[in-house]
């Protein structure tokens, strides 16, 4: 039985949403720099995406993995998930918003992968997790959660 | 990646953290979506007029799965939002809406439609409740008339217009 979402938008997508996060961040980081950024994608992962920080906190990385299934695959992107041992890898091979963004001549903010980056490390904060991202091509990244603790 | 379904929840938190910074860096940002707009559409407005503005709000209301109706009857386009899923997003949500969510769309219509030489009056109705009318004419008297029915109009770029933070 897949993990409920406390999000779970159905119906079109309106994918020219991810120019104007890339906008949006290209504004905050020139203008307020990278340390207002980081907070307001801290306040989006912990305030916003709540259940999924609660469920972290308790031990439970699935509504998060759901979320990133359920996300990518509406956007079209491909990916993979790995599980071995305390980690569980969801290895992005096409990043649905940089190939949207590239596709339509867009210039990809050079800390437009902070809004990954950043949420991925609020949600660890105060959990038995490690959430790390690595970024590997111009389309690529994995995420990583790793139990740390029990 | 944060998914585009949820692009304005992260819209919201960025208000909300500009705006404890300080008004002003608020709407320093509305006038920031304002120029990004005018890029992406002034010269279309400008070019096709209402035409090309009605064209615009039927695809974004199919894609972004409003409820409510477009119109253009004759010099008026007229956009009434039965369920705004913009409003209705940030109210849905654990993080809560910021009070002035609604006022951004005005802060980037109105620089939008003044590069294009139309006039827009945005009727906010509610900042509470996901419904408003907005309506777009190339006659400015016609604009005066309306703004003076509204309900709640947005004047975003009137500061002692905005409720305090």
């Amino acid at each position: 039985m897949p993990t409920p979402l406390r999000y779970q938008d159905t119906g079109e997508v309106h994918l020219d949403f991810h120019r104007t996060t890339n906008g949006t961040i290209a504004y905050l980081r020139q203008k307020h720099g990278a340390e207002f950024l980081d907070d307001v994608f801290r306040h989006t992962a912990q305030d916003v995406y709540r259940s999924i920080w609660d469920d972290l906190k308790q031990g439970d990385p699935e509504q998060l993995v759901t979320h990133w299934t359920y996300f990518t695959e509406r956007e079209k992107g491909v990916y993979k998930i790995e599980r071995e041992g305390n980690e569980i890898r969801f290895i992005v091979l096409q990043c649905p918003a940089t190939t949207y963004l590239r596709n339509r001549g867009i210039v990809v903010d050079p800390e437009f992968r902070r809004q990954t980056i950043t949420m991925n490390q609020a949600w660890s904060e105060g959990t038995p997790f490690e959430i790390s991202t690595k970024i590997t091509g111009e389309d690529a990244y994995i995420q990583t959660i790793r139990r740390v603790k029990l | 990646m944060i998914p585009s379904d949820h692009f304005v929840r992260f819209y919201n938190e960025v208000f909300k953290s500009l705006d404890r910074k300080g008004r002003v860096h608020l709407v320093d940002y509305w006038h920031e979506l304002g120029r990004l707009q005018v890029t992406e559409l002034g010269d279309r407005f400008k070019t096709g007029g209402l035409e090309a503005a009605y064209e615009y709000w039927q695809r974004i209301f199919l894609e972004e799965n409003c409820e409510g109706e477009v119109k253009l009857n004759d010099d008026v386009l007229e956009l009434r939002m039965h369920k705004c899923p913009s409003l209705s997003k940030a109210m849905d949500n654990d993080a809560g809406a910021h009070g002035l969510y609604c006022d951004h769309c005005m802060a980037w219509v109105e620089p939008v439609m003044a590069h294009a030489g139309l006039h827009a009056v945005f009727d906010m109705e509610s900042r509470t409740e996901p419904h408003c009318v907005m309506r777009v004419t190339l006659n400015k008297k016609k604009a005066e008339e309306f703004a003076k029915h509204a309900k709640l109009l947005a004047t975003p770029y009137i500061p002692a217009s905005l409720p305090p933070r």
